[in-house]
């Protein structure tokens, strides 16, 4: 009586259930360390950028590398798409020269929350996806786990003697379709969670890096 | 570029992870399949036969006469032995008369042949009387299987009673978790002819007091054995005016 025997003996809706959440297991999976990776990478991209932003390097020269950069290597995602965006704002404002300063401060932060909304789609594509699995999936394997067992009881009606030899396979083969359901519910769960908190962190953490960018501007217009 | 190198990495990662699962599900776990036979919990409660001894006696009864019968052949052989005897010893001084005198043949003869049919008759009428008593007997030993078979009816129908008390006691019977293996509680039940329970005494203890109780409340919860009042009078005084019944938890493991 080996899992293998119980699957390929369940009826053909609890069959399907569990191939249901055999793909969306998979695919929670590939989406949880697809995440993971970004998520790393992102964390890793907004910390070296900070130590850059803040060693004292020419505003004007860095923004230089990293136009440079993005053209050679089809654009970085994180905070450096805000800085860019916010600093090429600036200088075309300023170049107009017309502005004042209230234009100028404006027009930079406009741009610079443009870019950081797009960030923040970036950091949250498929977590709500991770969400569904992790709260839908419970359901699907619980409906083919009930399903299994209304048919077993179903021909246990229909049995003389009945004993429990005659419905322990069919609860048995039902409650897989259960645990395939928590099998996929959990790990999706956990992960979302995690990457919700990361991606929050890091919103904040770009939001305060854009407000700080901000202030530096607007110290730079008044000293001009 | 760097998102579609992630993406497949997360794909290879994913399904090797699955793969490996499936591969552990169907090649190394297997559930342990030695059956563990569990008998259901049952009670039984059963019933003490008060007075065994009336089932012996009509058993024992056809014996006597038999005994008297042997007695009595032994003796009526004794007598034909004697009587054989007895003419024998005639036949042989008629013999002797034959030779010494043959002109008293003819009286002799005359009493021979009285003499022969007077021991014809005796014989004749010890066979009769021997005829008549083996009826006799026959019929009483008749009676006594009858008495027998109406015993064994009456035992069958006792039977089904008792069961009926038996499970009807069952049904009431709630244990305390102190009860155990081993355990034995024999109460006597008092009943009225309408079924009604009159009394319940114990008359062995189990040795622990909450088992002795939870008997006794079983019979009190009873109260009536409606199904009683249909059992013919005489069978009800003879065994159901008191039944001993022997509480015993014969599932329980420990």
């Amino acid at each position: 009586m080996s899992i293998w025997h119980l699957i390929s003996n369940a009826s053909v809706l609890v069959q399907l259930v569990m191939g249901l959440l055999f793909v969306a297991s998979i695919m929670s999976w590939v989406m949880i360390v697809q995440r993971g990776i970004f998520l790393n990478a992102a964390q890793r991209g907004f910390r070296q950028f900070e130590d850059a932003f803040w060693s004292g390097v020419d505003l004007n020269k860095l923004y230089g590398e990293l136009t440079q950069e993005a053209k050679e290597h089809g654009g970085r995602d994180g905070v450096e798409n805000v800085f860019r965006a916010g600093f090429r704002e600036f200088n075309r404002l300023a170049q107009v020269g017309s502005a004042d300063s209230d234009t100028i401060m404006e027009g930079t932060d406009r741009a610079m929350r443009v870019a950081l909304s797009r960030e923040d789609e970036k950091l949250n594509i498929s977590l709500p996806f991770l969400a569904s699995v992790a709260s839908v999936s419970p359901y699907i394997g619980l409906f083919g786990t009930v399903w299994g067992i209304m048919n077993s009881f179903r021909g246990l009606a229909m049995v003389q003697q009945a004993t429990l030899a005659t419905v322990a396979p069919g609860i048995s083969e039902a409650l897989i379709a259960t645990a395939m359901g928590l099998f996929a519910a959990i790990p999706a769960l956990i992960a979302y969670n995690r990457y919700a908190a990361i991606v929050e962190t890091m919103n904040s953490s770009y939001e305060t890096f854009a407000e700080e960018f901000s202030s530096i501007l607007h110290r730079q217009i008044r000293a001009n | 570029m760097g998102s579609f190198l992630s993406y497949s990495v997360a794909v290879l990662v994913s399904l090797a992870l699955h793969l490996g699962l499936l591969a552990v599900l169907f090649v190394g776990w297997e559930p342990e399949t030695t059956r563990v036979m569990i008998q259901p919990q049952y009670i039984e409660a059963k019933l003490v036969e008060l007075a065994p001894k009336k089932v012996v006696q009509p058993k024992a009864k056809p014996k006597k006469p038999k005994t008297d019968s042997a007695k009595q052949k032994r003796e009526a052989k004794k007598r034909r032995d004697k009587l054989a005897a007895q003419k024998k010893a005639k036949d042989k001084k008629r013999e002797q008369e034959r030779l010494k005198a043959l002109s008293e043949k003819q009286r002799l003869e005359a009493l021979r042949l009285a003499e022969e049919q007077r021991l014809r008759d005796e014989q004749e009428a010890a066979r009769e009387a021997e005829r008549k008593r083996l009826e006799t007997e026959f019929a009483e030993a008749l009676a006594a299987e009858q008495a027998e078979i109406n015993a064994q009816e009456d035992e069958r129908v006792a039977n089904s009673y008792r069961q009926l008390i038996q499970q009807r006691l069952s049904e009431n019977w709630s244990r305390p978790p102190s009860a155990r293996l081993g355990m034995e509680t024999l109460i006597r039940i008092r009943l009225v002819p309408t079924g009604r329970i009159v009394g319940v005494n114990i008359l062995t203890s189990s040795g622990d007091t909450a088992f002795d109780r939870s008997v006794e409340q079983a019979a009190q919860k009873v109260e009536q054995f409606i199904e009683l009042q249909g059992m013919a009078p005489d069978l009800f005084e003879r065994k159901f005016r008191q039944v001993d019944v022997a509480f015993s938890p014969e599932d329980l493991r420990l």
